[in-house]
């Protein structure tokens, strides 16, 4: 069986371009959510212009997660903002206090914004992968961005997250190879590998081997207007 | 080679790169941008160039400048930028250069929207520039077939020596998927001795090309015009595309749905399906040219009692539906633009209203 995932505190999820950041954070705030945990998240992607956390606004609201987002009449603008609330969040952390931030170096520039509300706190920063995205497929392309986030966040990651997928292709085979690709780099990047992600369809599969480290299952939430998100069922 | 999870943005630029493509002069703006940063990044590990024009009007002329000397070139934008490019895309065709720009569409007019639209179909289809300019137009519907059209967007326009588009929504752009790409990178020669102003040495040839729009004779512009009209049949005749869609049942209602809209239309036509209520659909794939036959052929199937053009506009394709369709079943529109995407259950409602004869 795979270990348990525990997680409290201030996390921050980083990592490149694409590699999956909105995806996990908004099914980590569901899972640790339907564990008790009081969870509330922050948007602070301000590079992307589609497919944020807030587009899973609803789905989170309804499960009474807290989503600190920049102000409505801003939503659907490809501006920058940091909305104070994030500052404020961070100085009074509950439970799991979960940041969605943006991809690449430029993306966690924000983070340096942040340094003085987080001081002295017990934060993570993890690092999502994804070897099927260009530029993160080697270890060495993940180390490459890992130095890159870490010197414009001012702020070292603290775990890796492997989100090994193809979305829809992703098969039990790309999961297992993931795992291990992802052990590699957080070997590498001498950090621990926080836990891997698993489509909800895919997590039988997996039990046949033991992981190390902890599994989150994904249901997608992030779709285009064609297809209807996961619904979120009981916890696993 | 193994598939990769691209965004369709990073997908344009490297398809690009594997059509031989190694010159990209573009200028930032939402939501195409993610090639210009993925490009400024691979073309160096290929040798080739990016470089950032101070504004869309002095990337179009770049883009001229390129073509004119032999190179494989070009560009992408969003609508505002494409036409603020629209003026040197009208030179191009003038002057019977190859070029390949690629629109990922977002709403207006004006500065409009960030959100997907299909708002630039008469742009890209019939005003794209001044004089009898017209583009060869490639609308994809999937991250993977904007791979193909980009992979296809240059030897089609060197084939015509004429500019090509390739007309993507929002989404198209920033959606992510699973994509191939083909292993070697494509290096067949152009077949630029016909109109580069350079390699003379080369070619042996004492006969200069001159790279002009500009004829003020009026005999040699009309010359000039009906060359460019002979290459829109040639294309009309040789390079329309289109797919069809749960035609083979006995339809009611057909839609016509291009890009990502038409994956919304695919989701509607198989849920009413599983109600028992049958659909058809063409997707053009060509814009310029427009699959006329597909669309009146499906259209005058005996069960067929009307025909709806569903897009992210207020109403741009349906003309050349109702011109493919001739009068011979009523034609409709329905759509949103703005970034709103009709839902499968609203093309859903729009079916079942237009097959009880409601508009």
């Amino acid at each position: 069986m795979a270990l348990e995932l525990k997680l409290s505190g201030i996390v921050f999820l980083v990592g490149a371009y694409g590699s999956g950041k909105t995806e996990v954070a908004i099914n980590l705030a569901v899972y640790m959510n339907a564990k008790d945990v009081p969870v509330r998240v922050a948007d602070l992607d301000l590079v992307n212009p589609y497919f944020r956390t807030r587009e899973a606004r609803h789905v989170l609201g309804q499960l009474g997660i807290d989503l600190v987002l920049p102000p409505a009449q801003y939503m659907q603008a490809d501006l920058p903002i940091l909305t104070p609330a994030v500052s404020g969040m961070l100085r009074q952390p509950t439970g799991l206090t979960l940041l969605d931030v943006g991809g690449d170096d430029v993306g966690a520039t924000v983070l340096a914004a942040l340094a003085d509300a987080v001081k002295g706190q017990s934060v993570e920063v993890f690092q999502v992968i994804n070897p099927h995205r260009p530029y993160t497929e080697t270890i060495a392309g993940c180390l490459q961005i890992k130095a890159a986030i870490e010197a414009k966040a001012k702020m070292p990651i603290t775990g890796i997250v492997g989100n090994a997928n193809l979305m829809e292709d992703t098969t039990a085979e790309h999961l297992l190879a993931g795992h291990d690709f992802a052990l590699q780099v957080a070997e590498a990047a001498q950090v621990p590998l926080a836990f891997i992600t698993a489509p909800m369809g895919l997590l039988t599969q997996l039990d046949k081997r033991d992981m190390q480290c902890p599994i989150l299952p994904l249901r997608r939430q992030l779709v285009p207007p064609w297809k209807q998100p996961e619904t979120f069922g009981p916890a696993v | 080679m193994a598939k990769v999870l691209m965004k369709g943005n990073e997908a344009i630029g490297e398809a690009a790169i594997r059509a031989g493509c190694l010159n990209y002069f573009a200028y930032p703006i939402t939501p195409q941008s993610e090639v210009a940063e993925y490009l400024v990044r691979r073309m160096p590990e290929v040798g080739g160039v990016f470089l950032q024009g101070e504004s869309e009007v002095a990337v179009g002329y770049m883009l001229f400048g390129a073509a004119g000397a032999g190179a494989r070139v070009f560009t992408t934008s969003s609508s505002p930028g494409i036409s603020l490019m629209s003026e040197a895309i009208s030179y191009i065709c003038g002057a019977q250069c190859p070029a390949v720009f690629v629109n990922i569409m977002r709403g207006g007019p004006g500065l409009g929207g960030i959100l997907p639209s299909q708002g630039d179909y008469f742009q890209a289809t019939k005003g794209i520039g001044h004089g009898d300019c017209r583009l060869l137009v490639m609308a994809p519907a999937s991250v993977q077939e904007a791979v193909e059209m980009v992979m296809m967007a240059f030897p089609l326009a060197e084939k015509y020596r004429n500019p090509v588009m390739v007309l993507g929504d929002g989404l198209i752009g920033q959606m992510m998927e699973p994509v191939a790409f083909p292993d070697h990178l494509k290096t067949e020669p152009s077949n630029k001795d016909a109109w580069s102003s350079n390699g003379m040495d080369h070619r042996g040839s004492q006969t200069r090309n001159l790279v002009r729009s500009l004829f003020l004779d009026p005999t040699v512009l009309n010359d000039n015009n009906l060359a460019l009209k002979a290459k829109y049949d040639r294309m009309r005749a040789e390079e329309v595309r289109s797919e069809a869609y749960n035609i083979d049942g006995d339809y009611q209602c057909l839609i016509v749905s291009y890009g990502t809209m038409s994956r919304v239309c695919r989701t509607a036509i198989d849920m009413l399906k599983a109600e028992g209520i049958e659909v058809g659909m063409i997707r053009p794939q060509t814009l310029f040219p427009f699959p006329e036959e597909a669309v009146g052929e499906a259209a005058s199937k005996a069960s067929c009692k009307h025909v709806v053009s569903i897009e992210m506009s207020m109403g741009q394709m349906v003309e050349d539906v109702a011109l493919s369709v001739l009068g011979r079943v009523p034609v409709s529109w329905y759509g949103k633009c703005g970034g709103e995407i009709p839902t499968p259950e609203e093309i859903i409602g729009v079916v079942k209203a237009r097959i009880a004869g409601k508009e």
